[in-house]
């Protein structure tokens, strides 16, 4: 991850203050840096997102394929997660050096995803055990100033809302072999339901508290952090611990519950942005990268 | 091109035949029934016995072998040895790095000696379960290495390489402030399988896991300074059933406890000079 070398006393000066609740940017210790959504800024991808969140920036692409189902799970189609680390974002990612980072987080997605209710995976499925829909998620950061999970999952959740999987019927043809067809009308397509699909939520432990959307900065200032993936309904997905450094068994509980507030808050006004944005439709503005 | 007439070569796309076994035995119910395959109970702190022996290999630093149950890991410690200098941050510090492999034939369908990012995955949480555990200020500018190799993979195989990895640091003799132990386990609705089979771990996907509170957590634990190391779950939890399945594992690392330390006094013991009395 991009580091930041921060001085003994700017860490003390930003310990101070997160012990009062109060970071350098002026924000609590539970509240997130501006965030910025827009979907379906890609044409040729079926559906993306680009999510700014202070001057990280994440941008997201959803291709939908026929391909073969899982041979343990005939009736499902699956996800496959790809994170690209770009040499855009810092020099540290050039050429092999984002890779690691990359397999990190396209690792954790996968984790975060391996359940039965994030995404129905039966609705992918069109022949069983012959063909499904495999949706090939690809990340690519662009920008990186700290906390790259939240980012990348809310533009996961923004980009498979996005996505339009085209309709197909089977058909036998003369030799009675399956056939795939597309339908004719581009528009005709069948959307995911995205209620479920969790949000990544990342805690800094930063002296004795934990802060929310932490700047690298007060990365720099801290040992160890959890990784918390929460649903809507505050069922928590995923857990990792990541750093050098170890919790208390106590401080774990405590962080998981402020994990869990913050991540279930975060879903409601979301799904409300991302209905709003559809309900534009075509008179939606659209600000693209220059924004 | 020369084209090979006398062989007659298979199918380019083969399966494991374990594949098609595997459909016929997820019918069997794995119903909340008290007891567990191996004679163990659900719902109760009732880690699998284990084995442990140190300094087996005589080329590593430190090295420590562990079976729990059928699963059988090995690990080695080299170092700490001169790292090249990369960078200013090393200068104060040692750094710890760590390897875990799987051994082709060690679970039910052969994998490859190329490193899946399975496998790299779990040398990161290896690595960051391990890192507080060691005094890595007292070795600046050196590196020691970790190397864990899964020869037999019958479940919880994240938790035992992180306490087999601590026992090879211990028999290297590096400096440590407390033995990391790891501890898994596996939520089904309402009970908990501690220590989880291979079977216990990935049937329960296919069985009809729909509803709440599937998921498995590994947790690594510092005993004597009571610190959680290293954390991970997958599935889908309460919060409460999350904290409990913490506190269970960290119960299941005190359990295990005094069987690792002993066995680290007999290797010491075996490896002291015998005293002239």
């Amino acid at each position: 991850m991009a580091t930041v070398q921060v001085s003994e006393a700017e860490k003390v000066y930003i310990l101070h203050g997160v012990r009062d609740d109060l970071r350098v940017d002026g924000r609590g210790c539970e509240d997130y840096r501006h965030m910025e959504i827009e979907t379906d800024v890609v044409s040729n991808t079926d559906g993306s997102a680009k999510v700014s969140l202070g001057h990280t920036d994440v941008l997201v692409g959803v291709k939908a394929e026929i391909g073969k189902p899982r041979p343990m799970v005939p009736h499902e189609g699956y996800l496959e997660f790809f994170v690209d680390c770009s040499a855009n974002a810092t020099p540290e990612f050039e050429g092999r050096g984002g890779d690691e980072l990359g397999v990190e987080l396209s690792n954790t997605l996968y984790k975060v995803f391996n359940n039965r209710s994030s995404i129905d995976l039966k609705s992918l499925c069109i022949s069983p055990g012959e063909h499904c829909w495999v949706l090939y998620v690809d990340v690519l950061l662009l920008q990186c100033d700290g906390n790259l999970f939240d980012a990348i999952s809310v533009a996961i959740k923004a980009a498979l809302f996005n996505t339009k999987i085209p309709k197909v019927h089977l058909s036998e043809n003369e030799e009675g072999g399956k056939e795939i067809e597309l339908s004719d009308d581009p528009y005709d397509c069948m959307r995911l339901n995205v209620e479920n699909v969790p949000c990544i939520v990342t805690l800094c432990k930063v002296g004795y508290r934990h802060v929310v959307d932490a700047t690298l900065q007060e990365k720099a200032c801290s040992v160890a952090s959890l990784i918390i993936s929460v649903t809507h309904k505050g069922t928590i997905t995923c857990v990792r611990k990541v750093g050098g450094g170890s919790l208390d068994p106590e401080s774990i509980f405590e962080t998981t519950e402020t994990g869990k507030r913050v991540g279930k808050a975060l879903h409601a006004p979301l799904m409300e942005l991302l209905q709003k944005e559809e309900n534009l439709g075509k008179k939606r503005p659209k600000v693209g990268f220059l924004g | 091109m020369p084209v090979d007439t006398k062989r007659v070569r298979g199918p380019e796309v083969s399966q494991s035949p374990s594949l098609f076994l595997c459909k016929t035995a997820a019918n069997k119910s794995f119903t909340q029934k008290d007891a567990r395959v191996d004679g163990r109970q659900r719902g109760q702190v009732d880690v699998r016995s284990v084995f442990v022996r140190c300094g087996l290999i005589s080329q590593a630093k430190g090295s420590a072998y562990i079976e729990a149950g059928n699963t059988k890991l090995i690990c080695c410690v080299y170092g700490p040895r001169e790292m090249e200098r990369k960078d200013e941050t090393d200068m104060k510090s040692g750094r710890l790095m760590t390897d875990m492999r799987f051994a082709p034939f060690s679970c039910r369908e052969r994998g490859s000696w190329i490193q899946g990012s399975d496998e790299k995955d779990l040398s990161l949480m290896l690595l960051e379960s391990l890192r507080p555990g060691v005094c890595l200020h007292k070795y600046p500018r050196s590196q020691i290495e970790v190397n864990v190799m899964v020869l037999e993979n019958d479940g919880s195989v994240l938790a035992h390489a992180v306490t087999c990895a601590s026992m090879a640091l211990a028999d290297a003799g590096i400096e440590m402030y407390d033995l990391v132990l790891g501890c898994s386990i596996r939520q089904e609705s309402a009970t908990y399988l501690i220590d989880p089979t291979y079977l216990e771990e990935n049937g329960c996907n296919l069985a009809s896991g729909s509803g709440d509170n599937f998921g498995s957590l590994t947790v690594a634990f510092l005993p004597s300074l009571n610190q959680i190391s290293g954390l991970q779950s997958d599935g889908e939890m309460g919060e409460d059933i999350l904290t409990g399945g913490v506190r269970t594992c960290i119960e299941g690392c005190f359990k295990l406890y005094p069987v690792i330390q002993q066995a680290l006094t007999k290797a010491v013991r075996r490896k002291a000079p015998p005293s002239e009395n």
